[in-house]
């Protein structure tokens, strides 16, 4: 589906991004996964040429993105920012509404999908359909952002720290019933995180970065239980204990012990 | 109260001039707040995107602001003339800074997170500079507009001083005549007028984000409404255009006494002096009010039609002198008359023009003349007494002061010492009865008009008549202040019509009935 190589961005001096191929099969759910600085916004906004790459390409359904214009590609691209970037002087419906507009669907049926959206992610249409984003609490405004992403169905979505802003309740909540969103099935999806717990959650693939690289990729049980390098060994220890817990079936007590076991000689 | 009563008076009797002048001043603001609008907001909108270019446009911008408000309308006289062209232009460019800086500063201010979401939804530049950047600027915009029109109704005053109506017309008549009420009933509509407008426009920068998006379309056409209200300074249909200034214009010897005695109609601006004879020159106007040695006559070529009715009243000047001066220095008074009879209007005009407009010193001009009439004689450098010699301060009045000094060293033994540029002539009349100075030139019609202050049924009874004025304000001065006027030195500086030489002798124009005249058969 997504297919980048060999793609380079520097800031001044600064190599951003260093180098990088990849790509994403359809339907695929991936994680960039690293610290603040390692680049992996950068790689991110590169995706839908909100920057573009200083050499290297990207191409989308074996089309380079180069070769079409930004706000065509970037339709076809659901965005959902880390502070929502909602549209303060649109009500909730015309955030929403936003990419069915500029498409120019008819009326009734970006209403109906507007419906539809708040619907799944538990906002009320009849009471917030004409509020606007500054009556919404942190939660409900990261909802918003979510339907004004998948407003007009793109095959692809994007999300920069999408939970990142909210309190851990919140975040818990929010990101429940984004998981149960049924509209994600067949979506790819390319996340970006810091939060360990949260690329585990979510992806089928992780990409571990640091400094404009990857340092490995894989299933979040690859990078748990046979880490190629010191630096991912150490990036998951602080949270060894919960994140193996959560990757063991319910009931194999034998290998909740090993895990503990392995926890509690670490920490000796 | 009685003030308060008065004004009303005023403003209720002149109520049509007040309507036409406040409505002129609204068309002018709007048209320049149209016109600033249509160019200030988009380069607002453009410096935001190209940067360098920003520091130069608001650099420029503010450069233009401290252009003093007059000396700008006078650059633009040799350039767009007179009337609402350079009056507008002038008011566009004091407007333009304000619109300018807050639509970069608004479109800036926009959260950077709200303008990469909007790209990232799929806006091009323009959707988003349409939908986002400028409906959330929209307040910080509104309240630069707002600044813009405050200033314009402000610097929309001076529009008076070159032809283009409004409020003004008033304020700067009622400042020359000393007309208290004529400048309140110019100064409190346009101070009424902005703050309505302040207002209003307020509520439309509060308004809800939904409205704005109406209020941005409404805009032009609401800017393009109130412009239509400003009209051409309305007159008569005559082929000729005078320009008088705001004095002139409320002065019975003046507008009103040629529009009564002459049954003048002619289509009038109001100007101010200081631009009229350039206007003039530059063939924007075709008769002026002025003083009739003015230097300027000479410097453009100008010709004064006669008074033939005489309802300007003379201006003679001659030497106004202490009592005491006289009759302690018997020898003082025919040497001073000896200057009685020399010079006339057109001598005083080439002499005010050779140093106004060839910038000869007053002293070299006055010692030329004196040289040319054989009454120069070398100083004495006697010890005898001093004479204190005072004069107004505009360069007539040096040259006048600079002969006295000398005819004084050269035919007698007094000294003399000079105090010239007393300011006008409230300020030498005071110095000379406090005994501050001993003489200065004055004139007979500032004299009656200015000092004495008769009622009007004398004032009427004595203008028209050189003699009779100068032997009342003698007669009185002498009684009333123990001063002495002596013979008067030939000229009238006194009010006049003027025109350009070569129209005046193509339309055959000599007298203010020839003008006239020439008025009505122009319409039949």
């Amino acid at each position: 589906m997504i297919a980048v190589k060999n793609i380079t961005k520097t800031f001044g001096s600064h190599k951003a991004v260093d180098n990088v191929s990849f790509s994403v099969k359809e339907g695929e759910n991936i994680v960039f996964l690293g610290t603040s600085g390692c680049g992996k916004t950068t790689l991110l906004k590169m995706i839908n040429r909100l920057l573009e790459p200083d050499s290297g390409e990207i191409t989308i359904g074996g089309k380079p993105i180069a070769g079409e214009r930004p706000e065509d590609l970037r339709k076809k691209i659901g965005y959902v920012f880390q502070n929502n970037g909602l549209f303060p002087h649109y009500t909730i419906a015309e955030n929403i509404a936003t990419v069915p507009d500029l498409l120019h669907w008819d009326k009734e049926r970006t209403a109906q999908r507007v419906t539809e959206l708040m619907e799944k992610l538990h906002l009320s249409p009849a009471q917030y359909r004409s509020s606007y984003p500054a009556a919404l609490s942190g939660g409900q405004q990261q909802r918003v952002g979510i339907a004004r992403a998948l407003a007009a169905d793109p095959p692809i979505l994007l999300m920069d720290e999408p939970f990142g802003a909210l309190d851990p309740i919140t975040r818990a909540a929010v990101k429940k019933d984004f998981k149960e969103l049924d509209e994600l099935r067949s979506k790819t999806i390319v996340l970006v995180t810091h939060d360990v717990q949260e690329a585990f959650e979510l992806a089928d693939r992780i990409f571990l970065m640091d400094k404009g690289h990857f340092i490995q990729d894989g299933t979040p049980d690859e990078l748990l239980f046979a880490p190629k390098a010191d630096y991912v060994r150490t990036f998951f220890d602080e949270q060894r204990f919960p994140l193996e817990a959560s990757r063991i079936a319910a009931g194999d007590y034998p290998a909740l012990i090993r895990a503990f076991d392995n926890f509690k000689n670490r920490h000796r | 109260m009685d003030q308060s009563e008065s004004l009303w008076q005023f403003m209720h009797q002149q109520s049509a001039k007040l309507l036409q002048q406040t409505m002129q001043h609204i068309g002018l603001t709007f048209i320049s707040l149209f016109i600033t609008v249509l160019i200030g907001v988009p380069l607002g909108i453009y410096i935001t995107r190209h940067k360098k270019a920003a520091a130069l446009v608001l650099g420029f911008a503010g450069v233009l602001q401290t252009i003093p408000s007059i000396a700008l309308l006078g650059f633009m006289i040799p350039v767009l003339g007179i009337g609402p062209v350079p009056a507008i232009t002038a008011l566009f460019l004091y407007a333009l800074l304000p619109v300018i800086r807050n639509t970069y500063t608004g479109i800036n201010g926009v959260d950077p997170g709200v303008k990469e979401a909007a790209l990232a939804m799929g806006m091009t530049g323009w959707q988003r500079l349409l939908k986002v950047d400028l409906v959330l600027a929209f307040p910080v915009i509104m309240a630069g507009i707002r600044t813009a029109t405050v200033i314009n109704v402000g610097v929309g005053t001076l529009a008076a001083y070159i032809a283009a109506g409004g409020l003004g017309e008033f304020i700067f008549g009622g400042i020359a005549l000393n007309n208290t009420n004529m400048i309140l009933a110019g100064a409190i509509p346009a101070a009424l007028l902005a703050i309505l407008l302040d207002f209003l426009l307020s509520r439309v920068q509060r308004m809800s984000s939904k409205a704005r998006k109406t209020a941005l379309g409404a805009l032009p056409l609401v800017l393009l409404l109130f412009s239509s209200f400003y009209l051409m300074p309305l007159g008569y249909n005559s082929r000729l255009l005078a320009g008088f200034t705001p004095e002139f214009m409320g002065r019975k010897d003046g507008d009103i006494g040629l529009r009564a005695v002459y049954g003048l109609n002619i289509r009038t601006v109001v100007i101010s002096d200081a631009v009229m004879y350039k206007a003039i020159f530059n063939k924007k106007l075709d008769v002026i009010s002025g003083y009739s040695t003015d230097g300027r006559l000479k410097a453009y070529d100008l010709v004064t039609l006669d008074d033939d009715q005489k309802i300007f009243p003379p201006y003679y000047a001659a030497p106004v002198i202490r009592k005491e001066i006289v009759e302690q220095y018997p020898e003082l008074a025919p040497v001073l008359n000896k200057l009685a009879g020399k010079i006339n209007d057109s001598i005083m005009t080439e002499l005010n023009y050779r140093v106004e407009y060839l910038n000869q010193p007053a002293e070299k001009t006055a010692r030329d003349f004196l040289v040319a009439q054989g009454l120069y004689k070398t100083p004495r450098n006697g010890s005898k007494g001093v004479i204190r010699l005072g004069s107004k301060i505009f360069p007539e009045q040096y040259i006048l002061t600079d002969m006295y000094a000398m005819l004084i060293r050269g035919y007698t033994d007094l000294q003399v010492t000079s105090k010239t540029g007393l300011g006008g002539t409230k300020i030498c009349f005071e110095a000379l009865i406090h005994n501050q100075i001993d003489m200065y030139p004055e004139y007979t019609g500032t004299a009656l008009l200015a000092i004495l202050q008769p009622p009007s049924s004398e004032t009427g009874r004595l203008t028209g008549n050189r003699d009779s004025v100068y032997n009342y304000v003698r007669r009185r001065f002498d009684q009333e202040y123990q001063l002495y006027w002596l013979d008067p030195i030939g000229f009238n500086n006194a009010y006049a019509l003027m025109m350009r030489r070569g129209q005046a002798r193509q339309l055959r124009i000599q007298t203010i009935s020839d003008l006239t005249t020439y008025l009505k058969k122009d319409r039949s």
